[in-house]
């Protein structure tokens, strides 16, 4: 019990500290390796709770897809007048009005939200809802996915397809005049068709073939 | 097992996106095999939905529905699906949109919409939608390089996901109300004093009448129209509509019939508006596909009265309404492929001046499809809104009626000017020779069957009045 909370303390206290300096730090691409770091802790705590199916889902979808998109934008994007001698970002003063106000009412919405549904006179624990203990989530999860839902999970993987092959077609175009590796034709290339001696006349040059 | 035999049709369908898929990939320069396999399968899955037993079967712990109504609307979504493929292919070929996904991709959408039509519970429902119009997304910006095209595919998207969001949010109040996505299971629990629900009927209606492009929820329908490529906008205004008409009736009809009084209402004034402003907004368009945007919420407009009769003669007359717009939508999509010179496709409506002196015949069935589309007397169209008013009327819903013949009088009014520049203005360059059979068969297919429906209207009539819906 101790070595839970523990753990639960380091990783909130990670989570927590990684997420301020989201906001705080200086450098974008540092932002967002701390995002990575909150997503992670994030996930821990939640295979801590038991909930290992969402936390694996967290790790796959937050940090293996989300967070490496968020990570090619901002290399994409100019950063380096951001990072100044300035010692905290541009605009943070600014902003820190308005960004705390909504903070405060977000907070406040959690505890209405979290207080009436804690406190609710016909609060169901638990026990009351009729659990199989001894699977695990994953495993009840696929237990009606696979059996009364696999119709739906089917379509879904259907969409996907689509969506795949719709990226692709309104993406991808062949571009002609690209010189492309093709190691049988580079090693199959003989002395005589690839080098030839050229007189060059002083003051006119030799015109390569494009 | 049992199950298995049901969804064999859905099953062919996925089996034959995947293979095409992989066919495409590994033969080069395939487009032809591949839309020819499509076609092909497309009649192959018309086959077994048609050997399909005839009686009502629930099968994913009553999710998915098979029944006439749902064989029916399988079978007309499948077979337009068809001849729209046939008829455009030279359409296809001469804009360089001819890859493979394009056929396949036309597949996907069919599939989602024959799960939409099935659908019994809310969630497969809304998996089918999705499934459909992520496909028409991608098909309305499928001619890339073409900045309306690209433009026709952003705005569909970015709308058609706010209606899907609408929806979804509908959905979620239903369920939270009446404590099921199961639609039998939805109507046992809704009435009037479920005031949460009925807000959530709202929502879906909303959602739905942006498929079906009803007004005021109509905004894309002209300009998504007019962008995509001609092939895809023929499809647009043929196959999807089938499939959001059909869910439309299951709704209203299966899990919201006890709240018919607080629906109806809302039906009748989409129905109004969207009569009103298919006849008075299609006046001054120039554009042949922009009219046929207008032309197609018009119609929508009537198919609508019929289902806010509340009747069963109310949905039938709607379901017939449909073939017939499919017919006769068809054949004037036919037309417009015709409207082709030196490779180039011609869309404003300017360009037909004098077609009757250098193609007597295309002409003639022009001006068959375009007076059927004006309702005149003895053509389909005409049976068409007849038996739309004929339901209306039986209900006492006087007012409804006479606005839908006072907006068909005005409608009547722009395909006739189509008529009067086809026959009577000066003609201009003759349009090049058509050598497509598919499109031939399907101009000369419809325009027949528009012409001789009178003579023997009851073949469309019983073949649909053995749908019942409660």
């Amino acid at each position: 019990m101790l070595a839970h909370s523990l753990f639960f303390y380091f990783f909130s206290t990670v989570a927590v500290f990684a997420s301020i300096m989201v906001t705080v730090s200086r450098n974008t691409v540092y932002s967002v390796f701390f995002l990575i770091l909150v997503f992670i802790s994030i996930s821990i705590l939640f295979i801590m709770i038991g909930a290992e199916f969402l936390g694996m889902i967290m790790l796959i979808v937050y940090v293996g897809a989300v967070a490496i998109l968020f990570l090619f934008v901002v290399m994409m994007l100019n950063i380096t007048e951001q990072i100044t001698k300035r010692p905290i970002r541009k605009g943070f003063i600014n902003n820190i009005s308005v960004g705390s106000i909504v903070g405060v009412i977000i907070f406040l919405e959690l505890l209405v939200a979290v207080g009436g549904w804690k406190y609710k006179g016909t609060f169901v624990s638990l026990s009351d809802i009729n659990l199989n203990l001894a699977i695990s989530n994953t495993h009840a999860l696929g237990n009606v996915l696979y059996t009364d839902y696999i119709h739906l999970f089917q379509i879904s993987g259907m969409i996907l397809l689509v969506a795949m092959i719709g990226a692709i077609t309104l993406t991808f175009s062949k571009r002609e005049n690209i010189k492309r590796q093709s190691y049988f034709n580079q090693i199959q290339r003989e002395k005589d068709s690839a080098v030839s001696l050229v007189e060059v006349e002083s003051g006119k040059g030799v015109k390569l073939d494009d | 097992m049992q199950t298995i035999v049901y969804i064999l049709p859905e099953l062919f369908l996925s089996a034959a996106i995947m293979f095409l898929l992989m066919l495409g990939v590994f033969i080069k320069k395939s487009f032809k095999l591949v839309s020819l396999l499509t076609i092909l399968s497309l009649v192959f899955a018309i086959a077994l939905i048609l050997n399909q037993p005839n009686e009502i079967i629930k099968i994913f712990n009553e999710s998915y529905i098979i029944d006439r109504l749902s064989i029916f609307m399988k079978v007309l979504t499948l077979s337009f699906c068809c001849f729209v493929l046939l008829s455009s292919k030279d359409y296809v070929k001469s804009n360089n949109i001819d890859k493979i996904e394009y056929p396949i991709i036309i597949l996907a959408s069919t599939l989602g919409m024959i799960l939409m039509i099935g659908a019994y519970d809310l969630i497969i429902f809304y998996l089918g939608l999705e499934l459909q119009s992520l496909c028409l997304y991608i098909l309305a910006s499928f001619k890339r390089e073409d900045e309306k095209s690209t433009e026709a595919g952003l705005k569909y998207f970015v709308l058609s996901a706010l209606a899907s969001g609408l929806l979804l949010y509908g959905c979620s109040l239903i369920y939270g109300f009446t404590g099921s996505t199961n639609f039998e299971i939805i109507s046992a629990n809704l009435d009037e004093a479920n005031m949460g629900a009925v807000f959530g009927i709202v929502f879906i209606i909303v959602g739905l009448a942006f498929k079906v492009s009803a007004v005021p929820f109509h905004m894309w329908t002209p300009d998504v129209y007019e962008g995509s490529p001609t092939s895809v906008t023929s499809f647009f205004a043929l196959v999807p509509k089938i499939a959001a008409l059909s869910v439309f009736i299951r709704f209203m009809y299966v899990p919201f019939i006890n709240v018919i009084s607080q629906w109806q209402s809302i039906i009748i004034f989409l129905s109004i508006a969207s009569m009103i402003l298919g006849a008075v907004a299609a006046i001054g368009q120039s554009n042949i596909k922009r009219l046929m945007a207008y032309s197609s919420i018009g119609h929508m407009g009537y198919a609508l009265a019929g289902i806010a009769a509340g009747t069963n003669s109310g949905i039938q007359s709607t379901i017939i309404y449909l073939v017939i717009y499919l017919v006769m939508n068809l054949g004037a999509f036919g037309c417009i492929f015709m409207m082709k010179r030196e490779n180039i496709f011609y869309e404003d409506i300017n360009e037909l001046s004098g077609l009757s002196k250098n193609h007597p015949m295309l002409a003639l069935s022009f001006l068959i499809i375009l007076f059927s589309l004006a309702g005149i007397p003895p053509l389909a169209g005409f049976f068409a809104k007849f038996y739309v008013f004929m339901a209306v009327i039986e209900v006492k819903m006087y007012a409804l009626a006479v606005i839908g013949l006072v907006t068909t009088v005005v409608s009547a009014f722009y395909y006739l000017r189509i008529i009067k520049i086809i026959y009577f203005d000066k003609p201009k360059r003759p349009f090049a020779k058509s050598y497509d059979w598919g499109l031939k068969i399907s101009l000369i297919l419809s325009s027949i069957l528009v012409l001789i429906y009178f003579i023997y209207p009851s073949i469309l009539v019983d073949a649909v009045s053995s749908i019942l819906i409660y």
